[in-house]
């Protein structure tokens, strides 16, 4: 039937037969729907009069070739042919598009989909959080399986996205809240007071070496390094303009100082900025907002927290860079000594259920080997152990790189898990056991150990999940719409996922989730109007007085996934509120018909499957 | 006069109120709901044990929300449906003071907070006899209780009047007057009376304030607020919600909660 002929015979018969409605008996909606709907609207009919009978799937796959079979399908085709003799015509619905996009997220994943988005000729917004862009990949030395230093290819795109004419950068801000639907979203944004006014600033430095208060710890740094009050996170940050952390600031504290605007040459110090909230119209959003590493207090058997020279990857990587708190020396945090032993320790926290975090955090495994391995560059009378679960090498190059530390740089391997770290006379003790051989005991003096701990969501990840509207997992995560076949949309329409706040990622990974949304947000942007299927809820309508029989109860509004439910007022001739009720937004509507369920007095329908045809498809049954 | 005359007299007068909500003395010995609209006719407001029925259902209709501003003597049970109410947007809370109404005190709540407070200093009370029939269900065995549910219902002829005693079956237009499609039976035979009374059992799920209404007002004495109150009981155990207790609480069923024991989830 879905051959040329076949659409051909329907056609002629809807023609000459001058047909209200028709029923094809074959595969599945999925397969063939559209390809019958089409044919239907070529011949003049509208293409919701025309309904697919499943009977491949729902009978001739799954059954025998009996009489019952036979029956069944009949019964098959009976209900259909109830249903579309209450089918109405239905018109799709265009959405006008708002071609800007917003990206949430100045990490890897954010500068990638802002420059593609840009770079394919549609303005973008990014917005990030902290004063700079870069995010995690800043912060690492080298990267695997190249050993590429990390920030002498990340700068480059960072400075790009601050020049690209297509990009508007705003550092130092939040998205406060998202409203709207697909191609038409409204972005609150929060930009924090810098209390800097960024176009006189030259970035010169001065306030950052007048500042009294410079003991704090360098949240780029990891906590390793220290930075002022007024201070520039790292020498190549974007932009490259200081700013005031006013909870430490002395001025803000205790209302004297004012150091840094004395030192200023280009007067840009403002105490009295306020932050300044933004409205921005914009069609797409991409979500890029990265991850952090679990936090001290979830290791108290490995001493993280209690023993300076326990510390984790990231801290690590910035013992390891040339721009870090040791200008790459590696020098243990305690005493600032060269470490003969460093234990590194993967899946700390990861892949375990006890703790909460049974999934695997994806990067540990080469990361560690990375680490193991330039340690052994730096300081090549040192020796290195790596205590693992199994190694996880699965990429491009990755396994050989592994290779590479146990065999050239002659890192230890030892399998099996560290069940404590503690101190005996001064030195750190690891203890584990060697799972290889038979569960054999081992104890590992260390003057230096390093966890791989695990990556988990952002704190208040849920939270903007919320405020974004898309669902999160039990780690909160956010959640991809399809785990396989859509991997970078999320349940909201117009809302895409890049990087590791989908789920733990490298580098390659992230950059390449980037793109993918960037190529959705512009494919999304081709087109002037977007155009959908009317299969969406309706909110019944009425003769006056009532208007609707929609009681205004809004149960529908908290069961809506897609924050499609709005509410209308229905007014009188004086202009006085008669009734407010529950109205479905048709750009946002998925269709899903949750909200009929809820309904209590059926005032919603859904276009296409409403409560008359699906009961009068049900009594067929039973007739 | 009365406390309580007093009170809704001053309300009156100040124009904080166009319209008392009350009972009144009615016939045989009964109370009936009166509409005390000016200040001479507040003595015919009277409050006694008598007083069980829960005015709060007049709120959500047009007709009494054009008289006004209304004053409303609510007994707790009827406080804890205006509560639902409002959350689910049916009132607005600006438009109502209450003169809520026990034993031996009447007291003016004119905001969402006071009403709560006084929700929550007057928990729900079940009558003994109730409590008794409930009691002996959670004993019996499924095939008993249908049993004691078919002997009750049977009974029923389809009065509506548990409806129209009910301030939460504010629907503009019930499930059980459609046609288009026929969802329930109208006749009043066995199937028809148990899809119905199940229907409204559903429907009321997380939303019975168990003021007892439904039952007072049923013509043939069929205990049928205890479906309700055990549909509401069930969602209280699953997800902690019982309603009429706040005046912003989301709908429990339509809502989602991180802690949500989802335990019918299979």
């Amino acid at each position: 039937m879905c051959s040329d002929p076949g659409q051909n015979m329907i056609k002629s018969a809807i023609k000459e037969k001058n047909l209200t409605g028709v029923v094809v008996a074959a595969c599945s909606p999925r397969m063939h729907e559209p390809t019958f709907r089409r044919a239907c609207a070529e011949a003049g009919l509208n293409p919701f009069l025309c309904e697919m009978a499943n009977l491949r799937e729902q009978c001739s796959w799954v059954h025998p070739r009996t009489d019952a079979t036979t029956e069944k399908a009949i019964d098959i085709v009976s209900m259909l042919v109830a249903k579309v003799k209450r089918n109405a015509p239905l018109f799709p619905i265009k959405v006008p598009v708002t071609r800007t996009a917003l990206v949430i997220g100045g990490g890897i994943a954010g500068i990638q989909s802002a420059l593609d988005i840009a770079n394919a000729g549609r303005q973008v917004v990014l917005v990030e959080r902290e004063p700079s862009i870069g995010g995690h990949m800043s912060q690492l030395s080298e990267t695997f399986p190249t050993l590429d230093c990390s920030q002498c290819i990340l700068t480059p795109r960072m400075v790009e996205v601050a020049q690209h004419p297509n990009i508007t950068l705003h550092t130092y801000a939040e998205v406060e809240s998202l409203s709207g639907f697909i191609g038409n979203f409204t972005a609150r944004i929060r930009k924090k007071a810098r209390s800097i006014d960024e176009r006189s600033c030259t970035g010169c430095g001065e306030c950052v070496t007048a500042c009294p208060i410079k003991k704090i710890p360098s949240e780029f740094n990891a906590g390793l390094g220290l930075r002022s009050a007024i201070y520039v996170p790292f020498p190549q940050a974007v932009p490259n303009k200081p700013v005031i952390d006013r909870g430490r600031c002395t001025y803000f504290q205790k209302g004297k100082c004012r150091f840094c605007e004395t030192k200023c040459p280009a007067k840009a110090i403002r105490f009295d900025q306020q932050d300044e909230i933004l409205d921005i119209a914009v069609g797409a959003v991409v979500v890029s907002t990265g991850f952090t590493v679990v936090e001290t207090s979830f290791f108290p058997e490995y001493g993280y927290g209690l023993y300076k020279d326990v510390i984790t990857g990231l801290q690590f990587e910035r013992l390891l860079s040339a721009s870090g708190p040791t200008l790459g020396e590696v020098r243990r945090p305690s005493d600032g000594k060269t470490p003969k032993n460093v234990v590194f320790l993967a899946c700390a926290g990861s892949r375990d259920p006890a703790k909460g975090i049974e999934y695997c955090s994806k990067i540990c495994c080469m990361y560690t080997a990375k680490h193991a391995m330039l340690y052994r560059h730096k300081v090549p009378d040192g020796d290195a152990t790596v205590f693992y679960m199994d190694i996880r090498a699965a990429g491009k190059g990755y396994d050989e790189f592994v290779r590479r530390a146990i065999e050239d740089d002659e890192v230890r391997y030892i399998r099996g898990r560290v069940s404590r770290v503690f101190e005996r006379q001064g030195k750190l003790v690891v203890k584990g056991a060697d799972t290889l051989l038979g569960g054999q005991q081992v104890e590992i003096e260390a003057d230096l150990v390093v966890l791989a701990s695990a990556a988990v969501a952002n704190p208040g990840a849920e939270e903007l999940a919320q405020r974004l509207h898309v669902s999160y997992d039990g780690h909160s995560f956010f959640s991809e719409a399809h785990p396989k076949l859509r991997p970078v949309e999320t349940n909201s329409a117009g809302i895409f996922l890049a990087g590791a706040c989908q789920a733990p990622k490298d580098i390659p990974e992230s950059v390449g989730q980037a793109s993918a949304a960037a190529s959705k947000v512009v494919g999304l942007f081709s087109c002037e109007e977007l155009t959908r299927e009317p299969v969406i809820a309706v909110v019944n309508r009425t003769a006056p007085p009532a208007y609707s029989t929609c009681a205004g109860c809004f149960m529908c509004r908290s069961a809506c996934p897609f924050n499609a439910i709005e509410s209308e007022e229905i007014k009188g001739r004086d202009g006085q509120i008669l009734k407010t009720l529950a109205r479905v937004n048709p750009g946002l509507c998925q269709g899903c018909g949750t909200c009929v369920a809820f309904c209590r007095s059926k005032a919603i329908d859904l276009q296409g499957f409403t409560h008359e045809q699906m009961y009068a498809q049900v009594m067929d049954l039973f007739a | 006069m009365s406390a309580l005359q007093v009170q809704a007299g001053e309300l009156l007068a100040s124009g904080k109120a166009e319209v008392v909500i009350g009972y009144g003395e009615g016939t045989r010995g009964r109370v009936r709901p009166v509409f005390v609209r000016t200040r001479a006719d507040v003595s015919l407001l009277v409050f006694d044990g008598r007083c069980t029925a829960n005015l709060t259902v007049y709120l959500a209709k047009p007709e009494v929300g054009r008289m006004g501003k209304a004053a409303i003597v609510a007994t707790p049970g009827a406080v804890r449906s205006l509560i639902q109410l409002i959350a689910e947007h049916q009132v607005d809370p600006g438009e109502v003071v209450v003169l809520a109404a026990d034993d031996d005190a009447v007291t003016l709540l004119t905001d969402p907070a006071a009403l709560e407070a006084y929700a929550a200093a007057h928990p729900v009370t079940i009558p003994p006899e109730a409590k008794a029939v409930t009691e002996s269900l959670a004993r019996m065995s499924a095939q008993e209780r249908r049993a004691f549910w078919d002997a009750e219902l049977s009974r029923c002829f389809k009065c509506y009047a548990c409806r129209s005693a009910c301030a939460l079956c504010y629907c503009t237009r019930c499930i059980t007057d459609m046609n288009q499609p026929q969802w329930v039976c109208v006749a009043p035979h066995a199937l028809g009376v148990m899809e119905w009374h199940l229907n409204r059992a559903m429907h009321m799920a997380g939303r019975c304030v168990q003021c007892g209404s439904c039952t007072s007002a049923c013509p043939a004495g069929i205990p049928i607020g205890l479906l309700a109150m055990e549909a509401s009981r069930s969602v209280e155990k699953e997800f902690g919600a019982q309603a009429g207790l706040r005046c912003d609480a989301p709908p429990a069923l339509s809502s989602f909660a991180a802690d949500d024991r989802e335990s019918f989830i299979l």
